[in-house]
């Protein structure tokens, strides 16, 4: 039997309904599995990329001497090792120039991840390096060649050894560890330590160990080290709220999880339509082999081989079709990646093989499995009905496959149940809107011209089919809308968190004596800055009197840490109020407002009393707010703002941030010869980087759309296909009547128009409700309504299954209607 | 139809002996079909029996019936019915598959050159014209051995030399394999070939 059934299954393609059977399937797979294996692959991506702000995948500090034994050890187990020490010194130029700098010595395999930037002179165009300076050579700060009055090519010296100035030190991987360090960074060989003699035993120094390798060889690594640790040694894990794309990148991905549990649905739906459709076309079939002897055992069979074998051909293709959308996408990449993406591994396959099987099982066997039940009498009579008592019980599996799918593959409750909402209401809503407006038409169009009288009456006809068709395109359009809403709006936010003049250089330790004149100088160059915000350093020491762990204790969250304070009368721009009151400018009280996750990590509520510890004096102040801060904005923002008349006897240094195109950067030169004191901290790289990653995901993002956009067409032709065979046959006759092709055509036109329209109105309804849900309750965005969604998914609706429609039934007028009646 | 039940069939009482040929005959809508289906072992009676070789088809359950159907009975429709997707041999060789016999394939060519279609074995229905069509399907209802044939307005859907001709071999057939034949049809001249004729009127029926 089983040659029938791949014959069957040959012959069948020219129906077309296997066509879209298989096409729904490898959609699915192919969506679902690439989808996956894109996140894999980014996330790993994105896991190397941050830690290239430890330079290492692990790292251990210390102030004193790390044992030369542990690298040795690391080494055994496979991994690549490096060592920094930071320290403070003066460096000399001659007798006369001297600076307080802050020096990093690296070895040669620094660092292990990430990658050094540096310039042939001072804030010229930056260039990438695998590794450090050379013995004898050191790069300097860019601001260091102006204070020392140095350039590329003199000496200068550290301690008791003398070096020659190669370059100039423009960002390291892991310099965020070093933002409020001594001074300006000279980077210098790890070889070179001993000749300086500067390090001495209690110097205030800073050792390092870098480790990097496979995750297995790490933990290997680890499980030896941790009991060996001493007093002041530790593991650096990556920087808390690390500011930066974290938050953009989570809401991309909950979009890509969206669109592939949407793909889910739409190829599910897709997959119901066709096998359904496959069924009613087979009844025959089954009617012929039954009278002659077959069993109900045996059409399972045969259909279930099928369908199997199907299965199996439309998996491995949706496989290699997911395959291919990340390669084409990482490899159309690569050279803008940061990072090289890691392995996918097998596992996005596997998740495509089972949405195969469940789509399989729950939306295409239904159909299927009631031909067994198929009367041979059929062979005799061909007006038997299908038997369709189960076909509700066939919706709520589906239904319950949808939602199981769709949350074991994007994990998340409150995505599956927004969609689901969307699509229930599209259901619920659709079925008796489209019901009535149907019945409507009647009256409407009874007086019209022979076209419409011919369209309206197909549409009434068919009622309750036509109104379920309805609601199925109206799932369709409304999931496409919703996707291409969300789209947007993620899209343009990102570039509205990073316009082009976004500050990408910092200025810290501003004294208060020097603003006006820094103000002046930034006015007569064209830089626009950021206001001034005052800024103090204090230590976070209490919550409510109790007295937070020690800051050492880097294991527990509610330490004492050293942070930056600010105060403002006014909430900072971009800031947003979270919880509690802004207080009235000018107020005596002792107020704080909080960061949002500062405030969770050291566990602070409005109203709880804070101790702190600014300079040698306590301070203590009330909470009075909490807020959210955009940490991509690159504005100055703080974890802790003040009223003013709190601080203000505090002694305070100002910040501010601030846009320099890089054709300007040599301004900076000046800038620092004219104010040594002041720190300028350079962030144009690391903006461009974040810029890169943004870019990318919007064009992931964009890639996925339009594989979906392909999977809502499927349904829409998979749709329309349903109630082709009925209109083609209704057409024939009346073609066999006399009708012309205009009127035959245009009666279709209008008829698949009309249904569109009704679709397209419904779908606009729902996709604006669900997306209002998502927005707001899932992915943390602000909710402002898009009236233009409504023409373009009217119109949307009534041009494509319009078009689709007359494209489907083109065959009835190409075709001499006997021919047509005989197929059918 | 709800709330109205229709009898289509009443009181028929009717025995075949085995190796006879009986011709049902009567107007559209008088249950000739019913009966047939009834007989057949395709439909369920509402009451009743149908009894086969002392085998009660009322006893079967739709499966039973279908293993009966593919052991013991052939047919022959108006419609053909064949599956356009398999070739003229693989119509043939269906129900011989179904009953998982080994030469299934030599049988089909056989019963197909008995038919006159040995150069059209592996053509699919659609290019072939009606009466041949016809005779793939006649080849398919005796290649299984049948005990007995029921054919249902076998020449409807042909011309009048072509349906002549497709008769000729079916009673030809018929009397080699020594099948019992129950023939239904309107027409009386093709009625006159058989045996017995039996007429059919409003669902009851009438020995001529």
């Amino acid at each position: 039997m089983s040659i029938t059934a791949t014959k069957m299954l040959v012959r069948d393609w020219r129906g077309g309904e296997l066509g879209v059977l298989v096409m729904a399937l490898v959609l699915a797979v192919g969506v679902v599995s690439g989808i996956s294996a894109f996140t894999t692959r980014l996330q790993s991506a994105l896991v190397q990329e941050s830690h290239r702000f430890l330079a290492a995948d692990m790292v251990v500090n210390s102030g004193r001497e790390l044992p030369q034994s542990w690298i040795q050890q690391a080494q055994d187990d496979g991994l690549q090792t490096a060592q920094t020490l930071i320290f403070p010194s003066m460096v000399y130029v001659g007798e006369e120039n001297m600076s307080l700098a802050s020096i990093k010595a690296v070895s040669d395999a620094y660092p292990l991840r990430g990658q050094l930037n540096y310039s042939s002179e001072p804030f010229a165009a930056v260039q990438p390096v695998h590794r450090g300076p050379e013995r004898g050579q050191v790069w300097l700060d860019s601001r260091l060649f102006a204070l020392l009055d140095v350039a590329v090519g003199d000496r200068i010296t550290i301690g008791e050894a003398e070096f020659e100035v190669a370059a100039a030190a423009r960002n390291e991987p892991d310099q965020s560890s070093s933002f409020y360090s001594y001074g300006p960074r000279v980077l210098m060989n790890y070889d070179d330590i001993p000749a300086t003699g500067v390090v001495q035993p209690g110097s205030r120094v800073e050792y390092r160990q870098l480790y990097a390798g496979s995750p297995a060889a790490l933990a290997t690594f680890v499980d030896w080290l941790t009991p060996q640790l001493g007093d002041g040694q530790q593991i650096v894990t990556l920087d808390e709220g690390q500011p930066g794309i974290g938050s953009a990148l989570d809401r991309a991905e909950s979009f890509l999880l969206l669109a592939g549990s949407l793909a889910v649905v739409l190829a599910g739906v897709a997959v119901a339509l066709a096998a359904r459709r496959f069924s009613e076309r087979h009844h025959d079939y089954v009617a012929i082999i039954k009278s002659l002897g077959a069993t109900s055992g045996t059409v399972n069979w045969l259909y279930g081989s099928s369908l199997l074998l199907l299965g199996a051909v439309a998996t491995v293709l949706g496989c290699l079709l997911g395959w291919g959308m990340q390669a084409l996408f990482f490899y159309l990449f690569a050279d803008q990646m940061p990072v090289q993406p890691g392995p996918s591994g097998l596992r996005p396959y596997a998740i495509g093989a089972v949405t195969s099987l469940t789509c399989l099982l729950c939306f295409a066997w239904p159909p299927l499995r009631r031909l067994a039940y198929a009367s041979p009498l059929r062979v005799l009579r061909r007006d038997l009905p299908l038997e369709n008592r189960r076909a509700i019980n066939d919706y709520a599996l589906g239904l319950l496959a949808v939602t199981l799918l769709m949350w074991w593959y994007s994990q998340d409750w409150k995505l599956t149940l927004a969609v689901l909402a969307g699509l229930v209401l599209t259901v619920g809503l659709g079925f008796c809107l489209a019901l009535t407006l149907l019945r409507g038409g009647r009256l409407v169009g009874m007086s019209a011209g022979s076209i419409w009288r011919l369209a309206l009456a197909g549409l009434q006809r068919r009622g309750t089919a036509n109104a379920l068709q309805v609601v199925i395109f109206s799932m369709a359009i409304m999931m496409l809308l919703m996707l291409l809403l969300v789209r947007t709006s993620l899209i343009d936010e990102w570039q509205a968190q990073l316009p082009v003049d976004t500050p990408n250089h910092f200025m810290i330790n501003v004294g208060p004596e020097d603003v006006p004149a820094i103000e002046e100088v930034l006015g007569a160059h064209h830089i626009v800055s950021e206001p001034f915000f005052p800024m103090i350093r204090g230590r976070i020491m209490s919550v409510n009197g109790e007295e937070l762990a020690s800051t050492d204790d880097v294991q527990e969250e509610r330490r004492q840490r050293e942070i930056n304070f600010t105060w403002s009368d006014e909430l900072p721009a971009d800031n947003r109020l979270v919880s509690g009151q802004w207080w009235q400018p000018g107020t005596d009280e002792a107020l704080v407002s909080l960061e949002e996750q500062f405030a969770e990590r050291v566990g602070a509520k409005v109203g709880d009393t804070v101790g702190f510890l600014v300079g040698s004096q306590p301070l203590q102040a009330r909470v009075a707010s909490i807020r959210a801060l955009q940490w991509q904005s690159m504005r100055p923002n703080f974890f802790l703002i003040f009223p003013p008349r709190l601080l203000e006897s505090y002694p305070a240094t100002y910040m501010t941030s601030f846009h320099l195109p890089a054709a300007d950067k040599r301004f900076l030169n000046q800038f620092v010869r004219q104010f040594p004191t002041v720190t300028v901290i350079e962030m144009d790289i690391v903006i461009e980087q974040i810029r890169t990653i943004v870019n990318q995901v919007s064009a992931a993002i964009n890639l996925v759309l339009i594989v979906i956009l392909a999977a809502g067409g499927l349904v829409l032709v998979a749709g329309v296909q349903a109630s082709v065979d009925a209109r083609i046959h209704e057409s024939a006759i009346l073609r066999a009547l006399g009708a012309r092709r205009n009127l035959i055509l245009g009666g279709l036109l209008i008829e698949f128009a009309t249904m569109g329209l009704f679709a397209g109105l419904l779908a606009s309804v729902a996709a604006e409700f669900s997306v209002y849900i998502l927005q707001t309750r899932v992915m943390d965005m602000h909710y402002t309504p898009t009236p233009w969604i409504w023409p373009l998914g009217i119109l949307l609706g009534a041009l494509v299954i319009g078009g689709l429609g007359v494209f489907s039934c083109r065959r009835v007028v190409s075709t001499a209607p006997v021919m047509v009646l005989r197929e059918l | 139809m709800a709330g109205t039940e229709l009898q289509i069939l009443k009181g028929i009482t009717l025995e075949i002996k085995s190796g006879e040929s009986v011709a049902i005959i009567g107007a559209s809508g008088s249950g000739k079909s019913t009966l047939l289906g009834l007989l057949a072992g395709l439909d369920e009676a509402t009451s009743g029996s149908v009894e086969i070789n002392g085998i009660d088809l009322g006893a079967l359950d739709e499966d039973g019936r279908a293993r009966f159907r593919g052991q013991h009975i052939g047919f022959v429709f108006q419609s053909f019915q064949l599956l356009p997707a398999l070739t003229a041999q693989e119509n043939v060789m269906l129900p011989l598959e179904l009953q998982h016999q080994d030469n299934a394939a030599q049988q089909a060519q056989h019963y197909l050159r008995r038919v006159g279609l040995g150069e059209r074995m592996t053509h699919y229905p659609l290019q072939l014209s009606g009466g041949e069509q016809q005779r793939v399907a006649l080849a398919r209802a005796f290649a299984s051995k049948p005990a007995i044939l029921f054919a249902d307005e076998p020449t409807g859907n042909l011309d009048t030399i072509t349906g002549d001709t497709i008769i000729d071999l079916l009673f030809e057939l018929n009397r080699e394999e020594g099948t019992t034949l129950v023939l239904v049809t309107h027409d009386q001249t093709l009625a006159q070939r058989c045996q017995r004729r039996l007429r059919l009127d409003a669902g009851a029926l009438v020995m001529e």
